[in-house]
């Protein structure tokens, strides 16, 4: 009985404190984050993405140079990969 | 895709996602702090790291009736958003369009980023010519050359030929012959 009373008490708590780190979010968030920068590149990749074949250039996720730097331990591989190319091959739908 | 094709593998696990595009017509915009300050956003939005920046945010409305952080801070705060995390992706697409010395402060920032954190992984597009500013900065970097297969070609043209508004202009032989002819000329090249 008490170790359940312990745990409603815990949730409650914990429930208390989700619900402060939110209002905290909302009463300063959009200020910092307007703060930070006034960039939105989210739209952009939204815009990327629904405009983009499926399967087209998928072939560069399956090179072994892509693998080794996403899946190589830290250290193993350099950690910049760099696909360049001419306007309009196709490198910001890669990306 | 390749963005998309790390956010979903990442899942669950805690792994950060972050990403750019730099644009020729908005040069003025995409300087050194405004592109860290976006990655800056992904990461606060991602929550975990937001006591950083709401301190120095909370300090700099303070100063001089609220104060930018200059690129040094931001690499701070990114470098403490980062150390946490087993591993962070930044991606950044046509570093080309962005002007000459915003492509070094943002490749000398990064290569900041990378000595003090290891766990970073950074994919880059752009034209063949910055290759030189790349290899300068990253001397290991590794390169892709990006060109469209064949097969590549094929779906765009099919997709293309099938969204045709005039369906009655096109007839399976003339669609075939199409992407053949195309499909020839490309490897003649």
């Amino acid at each position: 009985m008490s170790s359940g009373h312990q745990q409603v008490t815990s949730n409650i708590n914990s429930f208390n404190n989700i619900v402060n780190f939110v209002t905290e979010i909302d009463a300063e968030g959009h200020q910092i984050l307007q703060w930070l920068s006034a960039l939105e590149p989210q739209q952009r990749h939204q815009g990327v993405r629904t405009n983009r074949l499926n399967g087209v250039g998928n072939w560069v996720l399956e090179t072994s140079e892509f693998r080794t730097w996403r899946d190589a331990d830290d250290g193993c591989v350099d950690p910049v990969l760099f696909c360049y190319g001419n306007p309009g091959v196709g490198k910001t739908y890669v990306r | 895709m390749v963005i998309d094709s790390l956010c979903d593998q990442a899942g669950e696990k805690d792994i950060a996602v972050v990403g750019l595009y730099c644009d020729f017509h908005a040069q003025e915009e995409q300087s050194t702090a405004n592109v860290l300050g976006a990655m800056l956003k992904q990461f606060a939005s991602r929550g975990g790291t937001g006591e950083h920046i709401r301190e120095a945010f909370r300090k700099a409305k303070k100063e001089f009736g609220g104060r930018g952080l200059l690129p040094p801070d931001m690499i701070d705060i990114m470098k403490k958003a980062i150390a946490p995390l087993p591993r962070v992706f930044i991606c950044i697409d046509a570093l080309d369009e962005c002007t000459a010395r915003h492509r070094r402060e943002l490749l000398e920032s990064i290569r900041e980023i990378v000595r003090v954190s290891p766990n970073t992984r950074v994919f880059l597009t752009g034209r063949p010519h910055i290759d030189h500013e790349i290899v300068k900065c990253f001397i290991k970097a590794v390169r892709i050359p990006i060109s469209p297969t064949c097969t590549d070609i094929k779906s765009y043209l099919e997709m293309r030929l099938n969204g045709d508004t005039d369906p009655n202009a096109m007839d399976g032989e003339l669609q075939t012959d199409i992407i053949r002819i195309i499909l020839e000329g490309i490897s003649e090249r």
